[in-house]
């Protein structure tokens, strides 16, 4: 997976486009995806690479788009321990991901 | 240093993947109370060569570069940290430390995927080989017979050597990414790859065979005049207790072991 998108930043930086990279910075407790993991975001919103499953992607998913626009990196604090209804949130740890524009 | 400036971090990582230079990359991931660092910034700190980048304090910069270089030489292996960084510029690892208003640095080992030696392509080779493979180590295969030393026995391995073993193993670049499994066809094989193997900086050496068996090989090499502490770094009898009888659970036996040393954990249940 890695390969994949580092050959599609690649590519991006060739035609002038964006990319968001989240990338797994730390864990702790029972989490999705581990350090390092890493999901890469295209300007129309869709992505490649998982940093979870639903767990906590969508919040994710949401700073990577506003790092898109803005440029300013973030980092994302997704905490799974807090059971949300109609959710089982079978996780229960809480992760980092850290959010950055690699392609400008 | 900006990721999105130059192809210069990505040139860097790949070309480790590759079997180039290590590197590791430090990001400020979060400024904390110290505003004056620059957020997202990269430092690239490879294994020898010079380093690149800057999160825009000297200090600070010198104390990320030291702690990623005791990154490169981590045993067990860490391939993604974080660091925290205080008001007092002290860095250190510690979640536990940690607090809201420190700075947070993620540091990212990138190097050549594991390797995994298989000396020996008998039953238990093949099947070490087939679940290093599957584990995501680069696979190499030494057998002096060309029946059990060739692609078609082992189409999973990315090196298949025949010949001498003692001899194929001097001809390999060794470093702590190298993980040794002596599994040969007989004790004579193995001290063979064992004297050969030991003093190169390999990340592990197991060697199967009995308590009895092994102790004499060790014996041997000890009369030699290698010294006791390299030979008690040797894991042998090879593998994790599991009860494993056959090729393909010692495979597992001894995979569990690697990664258990690797990850620097201790293999016992997690429901104990």
């Amino acid at each position: 997976m890695t390969a994949e998108i580092f050959a599609e930043i690649r590519e991006a930086i060739s035609q002038g486009e964006p990319r968001v990279l989240a990338t797994v910075a730390n864990t702790r407790g029972s989490t999705p995806r581990k350090s390092g993991a890493v999901m890469l975001l295209r300007p129309d919103g869709t992505f490649m690479g998982t940093i979870g499953g639903g767990c906590g992607e969508s919040e994710v998913w949401q700073d990577a788009m506003d790092t898109m626009a803005d440029g300013i990196p973030r980092l994302t604090v997704v905490d799974l321990t807090e059971p949300i209804d109609g959710d089982d949130k079978i996780c229960g740890g809480v992760m980092e991901i850290f959010v950055e524009r690699v392609v400008d | 240093m900006n990721f999105s400036k130059k192809t210069i971090v990505l040139d860097a990582i790949e070309n480790a993947i590759a079997g180039g230079e290590s590197i590791v990359i430090a990001t400020l991931i979060s400024s904390g109370q110290l505003n004056h660092l620059t957020l997202g910034a990269k430092i690239l700190v490879p294994k020898s060569s010079e380093v690149n980048g800057s999160f825009g304090d000297q200090k600070v910069d010198e104390l990320v570069i030291s702690a990623a270089r005791e990154l490169h030489d981590s045993q067990p292996r860490i391939n993604v940290g974080t660091a925290y960084l205080n008001a007092e510029k002290q860095l250190h690892f510690r979640i536990g430390k940690s607090t809201n208003s420190d700075a947070e640095i993620m540091f990212q080992l990138w190097e050549q995927p594991l390797r995994l030696i298989v000396v020996g392509g008998g039953h238990v080779g093949l099947a070490v080989a087939t679940l290093g493979d599957f584990l995501g180590f680069s696979v190499t295969v030494i057998d002096d017979r060309d029946d059990f030393a060739n692609r078609d026995r082992f189409p999973m391995a990315d090196e298949v050597r025949c010949g001498n073993v003692g001899v194929e193993i001097d001809a390999l670049q060794i470093d702590n990414t190298s993980h040794f499994v002596l599994v040969s066809r007989g004790h004579l094989q193995d001290e063979l790859a064992l004297r050969t193997a030991l003093g190169k900086g390999a990340g592990y050496i197991g060697m199967i065979g009995s308590k009895r068996r092994t102790k004499t090989v060790i014996d041997h090499l000890s009369e030699e005049g290698y010294s006791s502490d390299e030979l008690a770094g040797v894991s042998t009898p090879i593998g994790l207790s599991i009860g494993a009888e056959t090729p393909e659970e010692i495979a597992l036996s001894v995979m569990a072991e690697i990664i258990m040393l690797r990850r620097g954990a201790f293999g016992e249940r997690l429901s104990s």
